[in-house]
């Protein structure tokens, strides 16, 4: 018998569908709206920068401070630091907590009713705390954007774990394994695929509570480009930061889905 | 009277009982096992065969009476107990050999005994190509052979099997019960299938306990004295599924 890996192609149709789309839209963007200084029947330029205009200011600003202080990467790269920081400790303490929660009664009892208290509070509304506890540093935005994160991760992990299919957990159980086995060898994969939900989840989570906590008091940030935009009335600033806040959650987004697949290759197909 | 009461039986079941608030189950079920024996337990449906089932693997407290081990008390820790349940119970994020490891993990076999029982199951079992593979990669009729293979392969005390193969097609069954018999022999295993296909009881076993409706009771037990490979079509092994079949159809 001889088994092998069928891999199936993409058809040329689902290949070629998601590019004409985005063309089509960059190009109705692009017609859509005035170009700057010609005032016609279009959307005025005060209101929307056109997408050609804003890749030259994205070319531009790779070199240039000009007017906001810093340069594209180096936005990017503070807001990367704060996200990926406060997703790392938004991973590391929600998600034990809310497996742990899915399958040990007194971690539900104990947690349970602090988590539900506590979970209808939007991230931004912990803001004034945050400036008295940490001031306006790196610390409180980290804070801030981790409170957003760890929501999804709770409860992803823990609804993963109470899912976990109750055949496997007799099956463990026949052979005796104990509690603590069968959480770690049953509950815990079984919950894999609901944790990477989570992680997708936690992470646009993070992204958007980003551009809130920037507006706390910062100096730089894709969330602060935006901002300083706004003051400048340049259309073509926010949009600018807005698509690279696009992007780069696109491609970290991506770079967990490869984790993801390769993670859980016999759960998925 | 019968093999079942001589002395030293591996499996001793005493006074097996179970109700549900007020609703009885399980009537006072008595029986022995032998060490080595494989004895089928069939009963009209809606028997209780699951609660007994889930009594006999200690998932289930009983009200009265209990299973005795070697004459200790039946206990998922201290005993081999393993159970082969009727619908897959693969773990899909294992491979086929990983599974298979899965009970001999759980009980702490050694690695290196860990490896070689492996590798000898999996080639009683027929899945030495497939080892690498995860489960959603193989057929319906392998998933239950690594659930039988994982039993088997922690060399279990007490081997319970419900309707393993109830969700198969007829050719596959007979090729699995014949591989079952052969894992048996080869390893010398106690088992208690549990099945309502008669001929499929008849086929496999030593011994053939038959239970009432409920309350449940052992109602008969009907000895197969018949020769290994056995054969479908022998007059002596028709003769015995006619007389299960009426012991079920009696009332």
């Amino acid at each position: 018998m001889a088994y092998q890996t069928v891999k199936a192609k993409k058809s040329l149709k689902l290949r070629i569908l998601p590019w004409i789309s985005l063309t089509t839209v960059v190009l109705l963007w692009q017609f859509c709206v005035s170009p700057p200084g010609v005032s016609d029947w279009r959307i005025p330029g005060v209101l929307l920068a056109r997408p050609y205009d804003v890749l030259l200011l994205g070319i531009e600003k790779l070199s240039d401070v000009n007017p906001d202080g810093a340069t594209l990467m180096t936005h990017a790269w503070v807001s990367l630091q704060e996200s990926v920081t406060a997703f790392v400790l938004s991973l590391l303490i929600g998600l034990p907590l809310g497996l742990l929660m899915g399958w040990f009664g007194v971690v539900r009892g104990l947690f349970r009713p602090i988590f539900e208290m506590w979970r209808p509070i939007p991230p931004v509304a912990w803001i004034p705390l945050t400036i008295f506890w940490f001031g306006i540093g790196m610390e409180g935005k980290v804070f801030i954007i981790l409170l957003g994160g760890m929501t999804p991760c709770i409860i992803n992990a823990y609804m993963g774990v109470r899912m976990t299919n109750p055949v496997h957990i007799q099956m463990a159980r026949t052979f005796g394994a104990s509690d603590w086995k069968i959480f770690t060898s049953i509950c815990i994969p079984s919950a894999l695929p609901m944790v990477f939900g989570a992680l997708q989840i936690a992470l646009g989570n993070c992204w958007t509570t980003l551009v809130a906590a920037e507006l706390l008091a910062s100096d730089q940030g894709l969330g602060y480009l935006i901002t300083a935009g706004r003051s400048l009335g340049r259309t073509d600033i926010v949009v600018l930061g807005m698509i690279s806040l696009g992007i780069t959650g696109v491609i970290i987004s991506q770079i967990i889905y490869r984790i993801e697949a390769k993670l859980l290759a016999g759960i998925r197909r | 009277m019968s093999p079942s009461e001589q002395p030293k039986a591996k499996i001793e079941v005493k006074n097996l009982t179970k109700k549900f608030g007020d609703l009885l189950v399980l009537d006072h079920i008595n029986f022995n096992i032998q060490k080595g024996e494989m004895v089928a337990i069939v009963g009209p449906t809606g028997c209780g065969k699951t609660t007994f089932l889930n009594c006999m693997s200690k998932l289930t407290d009983t009200t009265e009476g209990d299973i005795f081990i070697d004459g200790a008390p039946a206990d998922p820790v201290k005993h081999n107990l393993a159970f082969v349940f009727q619908e897959p119970t693969a773990l899909p994020w294992r491979t086929v050999a990983e599974n298979v490891v899965y009970g001999m993990e759980v009980k702490g076999v050694p690695e290196k005994e860990r490896k070689e029982r492996l590798d000898t199951i999996l080639n009683l079992v027929g899945l030495k190509d497939t080892a690498d593979l995860y489960p959603n990669q193989v057929s319906a009729s392998m998933m239950q052979r690594i659930a039988v293979a994982r039993a088997f392969a922690v060399n279990p005390d007490l081997l319970l099997m419900d309707e393993p193969y109830g969700q198969l097609d007829v050719k596959l069954r007979f090729y699995l019960e014949d591989e079952l018999v052969k894992l048996w022999q080869t390893l010398n295993s106690t088992v208690l299938f549990i099945t309502h296909n008669i001929e499929e009881a008849v086929y496999v076993a030593d011994r053939i306990l038959v239970l009432t409706p409920k309350p449940t009771k052992v109602r008969a037990e009907v000895i197969v004295d018949l020769p290994r490979p056995r054969d479908f079509l022998d007059p002596k092994f028709v003769e015995i599924r006619r007389q299960v079949t009426e012991l079920i159809r009696w009332w």
